[in-house]
């Protein structure tokens, strides 16, 4: 589809604990559990549940963050990892 | 089932229901001073696969409240073993009161230290080994987690030793009880461990987790801490209920994984386990 | 979209200093679900494996695809809770390979988290539990 919007799962539905260099979400509406690295806890704190286009997050992303490599590719992969495991919905 | 046998192992009652005696005699000898319990939790039925199975090379097929398909039969000969890996079946596919995590489980001063890895890592050996230096024994296969209060649970079941642990153990607990030498299992040689009088009597007595340890057996001795994530997902991989006790389950593990720490140990035998493991306890 | 006035390296009391933060490669990971415990078909139980003894797990270096190697293999990476040994530090740059950079390192590491997933999920091994016909 043309340019979707990413929109993160909505927030009562995530409860996140801290654990050194990845944080793990348990998705009550999957009952499934994730471990997530850098930088997909960004993006989906940039998406949040309004949810953006793929430009517009790249846009955010470079504006809060200091980011050596806006690769397109790259942005695409980590939101399809994103789409596949139910964090983030695709519209 | 025409030969029944009832036991409570820590918070779990078990009927082992059988179509032969001798699983049933051997059981009640080994587990005699354990208490019965009210109303069994499981079931387990040793049967025969087909009716002339159970006199014409008598074969145990392992059944119960749960079972797995494809499972083969064992020999009547290690009906014990059966009536134990029932026990565990049970477990693994029917608890969800506790997260239950696949490790051995001793205590020392009210805490405990467990035991996680792979088959062969060395888990059930070095809780027998601690055992006889004094640690109770609270369990060699399962660690009870209760969600509610993150206390460890103790499960004692017989202590499952294979192949050279055999030797080593016995020689190691002169003064203990064992079962019978099981020849030529698929595992190869098992014989049961009885845990002693004072880890039954203590059964009911659950305690925090103080240490969590990964040995790797046939290694150099070497040691690493083993950061919160790591921990997390190897406990994911060696938890049977992890999913189906969902939010309960994430919410003991997480709590888990960032209040106790958790060393990776290799060693080249017991004596250096042993070692390696009190002197990380006294570290505590 | 830099404010005028913020430089490199430069902290104004009106500006913040961005964090890093790198999207990573094509073909890296950021996630890692836990798959469910046990599947039970006749399939998962058939595949029942015994892992094969990797080289001394406390003791070895991580590789970018984060398998486990021996100590000091050049562009690995030592475990994440084992500080770097002089010898350690000595050896990478005497081959010539400097220590990865943080988001290499991360990444390596995200690969091995994900690599304990492999093989039996939910009970360590099924072997533990049943013997599997043939």
């Amino acid at each position: 589809m043309p340019d979707p919007l990413y929109r993160m799962a909505r927030a009562e539905a995530l409860r996140i604990v801290h654990l050194d260099s990845f944080i793990a979400v348990f998705h009550r509406d999957s009952g499934l559990t994730h471990l997530l690295a850098a930088p997909a806890p960004e993006i989906m704190a940039t998406l949040g549940e309004a949810g953006l286009s793929r430009a517009a997050l790249a846009a955010r992303l470079a504006a809060e963050f200091e980011l050596a490599d806006l690769d397109d590719a790259a942005l695409a992969e980590r939101l399809d990892e994103l789409v596949a495991c139910g964090l983030v919905a695709a519209a | 089932m025409r030969h029944v046998f009832s036991v409570r192992i820590g918070p779990v009652g078990f009927r082992v229901g059988s179509a032969w005696r001798a699983p049933i005699a051997q059981l009640e000898t080994l587990y005699a001073d354990y208490p019965k319990p009210d109303v069994p939790d499981f079931s387990v039925r040793l049967f025969p696969a087909r009716p002339w199975r159970r006199v014409i090379r008598p074969s145990v097929t392992i059944g119960g409240d749960f079972m797995l398909p494809d499972a083969a039969p064992l020999p009547l000969e290690q009906g014990l073993l059966a009536a134990e890996m029932g026990m565990n079946l049970q477990m693994a596919l029917g608890q969800r009161r506790y997260l239950l995590l696949h490790a051995s489980v001793v205590e020392r001063d009210g805490r405990a230290l467990l035991m996680t890895g792979v088959s062969g890592a060395g888990k059930s050996t070095l809780a027998a080994l601690l055992a006889a230096r004094g640690w109770r024994l609270m369990g060699d296969e399962f660690a009870l987690l209760d969600p509610a209060t993150g206390l460890v649970h103790a499960f004692p079941r017989l202590v499952s030793l294979k192949n050279a642990a055999i030797e080593v153990v016995t020689r190691a607990l002169p003064e203990a009880r064992f079962g019978p030498l099981l020849a030529g299992t698929p595992k190869g040689d098992v014989r049961h461990l009885v845990p002693d009088a004072a880890a039954v009597a203590a059964m009911d007595v659950p305690v925090p987790p103080a240490l969590l340890l990964f040995p790797g057996y046939g290694f150099a001795a070497e040691e690493r801490a083993v950061p919160p994530s790591e921990v997390f997902v190897r406990l994911t991989q060696a938890s049977t209920n992890f999913v189906a006790l969902g939010e309960r389950g994430f919410d003991a593990l997480a709590r888990l994984v960032k209040t106790v720490p958790a060393r990776a140990i290799d060693y080249p035998d017991t004596d250096s386990a042993v070692a390696q493991v009190e002197k990380l306890w006294a570290a505590l | 979209m830099s404010e005028k006035g913020e430089h490199e390296g430069n902290r104004g009391p009106a500006t913040t200093r961005r964090r890093a933060l790198m999207l990573g490669a094509t073909g890296a990971v950021a996630v890692v679900s836990i798959r469910p415990a046990l599947a039970q078909t006749a399939a998962s139980v058939a595949h029942c494996e015994i892992p094969v003894p990797d080289p001394g797990r406390a003791g070895s270096y991580i590789a970018a695809d984060g398998s486990l190697v021996p100590p000091g293999t050049a562009g690995a990476f030592p475990p994440v809770g084992k500080p770097l040994k002089g010898e350690d530090v000595k050896v990478a740059l005497s081959g010539g390979q400097l220590p990865g950079t943080t988001a290499d390192q991360s990444r390596a590491y995200t690969n091995y988290i994900r690599r304990l997933q492999s093989g039996t999920s939910g009970f360590t091994c099924f072997a533990s539990l049943q013997m599997p016909r043939g």
